[in-house]
């Protein structure tokens, strides 16, 4: 039966992993937007033959299943590593790739198919008059990028890119399969200990979820603070 | 390394996958047509636990969804004085209907918003009930706005189909795990790469579907209704 003498010892347990989750969250959002606004700029852009391999790589990571990304990282990206690392001539052992690396890496791949997306559609939504205007009045690209097109494109895509932190916090909970530890994956290893098994997924529940609502209050207010008031 | 021999075997495990999925589709729907009915009437009390189930659904990882059904649907059947029978392969049916059903609540109710505020204006000042309105007026509209984020969610569904076996549902990564240990697991590259495959077809087809029903909404593409023309833009769009 479910036991509520448990809860207050098994949450402190579990929001010791919250840090750690957050940090790993944090880097792979970073880590995908970077690579997701790359892939954006080559469509935005129509560059062609590296439009046509986006085009393949979204495809392929968007059809294939988190875990199955994982593991195929898990088992297939330390031999790589190791493969480039001697051919390139370096001594170093690849396969002590902490795992952590791994799923931050596999996750960032998945997450970046989807980032473009969003980032493609803030673009798209910018309006072309505007960088007509700014060159008119002798802007440089750098300038336009800096001045009118980023501020505007980075707002737009608050709501989407606060989704996409979301379903980054959710993903790591995969890492539990190549024994990275976060939320979920130390709420199971406290219920292994004592067999409190419901009260401590519970305990994981109630923490994704708070965390859901201050990532999104916090976004809410940021994109009302940044919004230009007319 | 004889992938052709493993193909037949990982198939085998296709029903059960399916089974789950088909299950989640349908009555994930039937939830969310409930669920967002309730958050979009704005019923007091109602509302806000409609609104809690959809945060419960779309904020909480789908691994953790499977465990708090594995572990908790029993002790909720047990309360009310019945049997304990829920298999790994119930719990999951379960648990993922709950997750689809909160996500695709999510994708119904903005098309429902996204429908011109002056047809609910017109519907209303007509005398229409809210179910003719929503049959006669909103629905079909609502339908073409909510079409690309169905697709979606089925896509996502499909995706989390594959962790069923952490609860200990025998489906295709299960049948795949066995496959590998038996091999000693050298061959654990492959058999992903494998499954890649088959997960990447499974979403491949859910996708032309939902495409095909999208071009042949009347709203997409009006000239665009026979069947020839349907093809030719599926390859164009593809």
């Amino acid at each position: 039966m479910f036991d509520t003498d448990i809860l207050l010892q098994d949450s402190r347990e579990i929001l010791g992993a919250v840090p750690v989750t957050l940090a790993m969250a944090f880097t792979t959002f970073v880590l995908s937007t970077i690579v997701g606004s790359l892939f954006a700029l080559v469509e935005y852009r129509r560059i062609p033959v590296l439009r046509e391999l986006v085009f393949a790589y979204k495809v392929v990571f968007k059809g294939v299943p988190m875990v199955i990304v994982i593991f195929l990282a898990y088992f297939g990206l330390p031999p790589a590593l190791q493969f480039l690392l001697s051919s390139a001539g370096i001594n170093f052992n690849a396969h002590e790739t902490p795992n952590w690396v791994i799923l931050v890496l596999a996750v960032t791949g998945c997450v970046a198919a989807f980032q473009a997306e969003i980032i493609k559609g803030a673009l798209n939504a910018f309006d072309i008059g505007q960088s007509d205007a700014a060159y008119s009045l002798g802007y440089t690209s750098g300038q336009l990028f800096r001045r009118v097109l980023f501020p505007q494109v980075a707002l737009t895509a608050i709501p989407d890119l606060t989704t996409s932190m979301m379903v980054i916090m959710k993903a790591l909970s995969l890492g539990f399969a190549i024994e990275v530890v976060d939320i979920f994956a130390q709420s199971q290893l406290t219920a292994a200990l004592n067999f409190y098994y419901l009260e401590a997924f519970v305990i994981a529940v109630v923490i994704y979820m708070v965390i859901a609502y201050i990532v999104t209050q916090i976004a809410d207010r940021l994109e009302q603070a940044l919004r230009v008031r007319t | 390394m004889d992938v052709s021999a493993m193909i037949p075997e990982l198939l085998s495990a296709l029903p059960l996958t399916l089974a789950i999925t088909f299950t989640a589709i349908i009555a994930g729907f039937c939830l969310a047509l409930l669920a967002t009915t309730l958050r979009v009437r704005r019923v007091p009390v109602i509302s806000h636990l409609a609104d809690l189930y959809v945060s419960y659904a779309r904020s909480v990882p789908v691994v953790l969804q499977l465990f708090v059904a594995f572990y908790g649907l029993p002790l909720l059947v047990v309360l009310f004085g019945s049997e304990d029978f829920f298999s790994p392969t119930i719990a999951a049916m379960v648990a993922l209907s709950f997750y689809h059903g909160g996500y695709l609540s999510e994708v119904m109710r903005p098309a429902y918003l996204a429908v011109d505020r002056g047809q609910h204006d017109a519907a209303d000042s007509l005398g229409y009930t809210f179910r003719q309105k929503i049959a006669r007026v909103v629905g079909p509209q609502a339908v073409h706005f909510a079409l690309p984020g169905y697709g979606n969610s089925i896509i996502y569904l499909i995706h989390n189909v594959a962790l069923v076996m952490y609860i200990g549902a025998a489906d295709v990564m299960a049948t795949a795990h066995l496959i590998m240990q038996r091999d000693y697991n050298q061959y654990q590259f492959e058999t992903y790469l494998v499954l890649a495959v088959i997960y990447a077809l499974m979403c491949l087809i859910a996708w032309l579907i939902v495409r095909f029903f999208e071009l042949r909404s009347p709203m997409q593409a009006p000239e665009a209704t026979t069947k020839a023309q349907i093809k030719n833009a599926l390859i164009a769009s593809a």
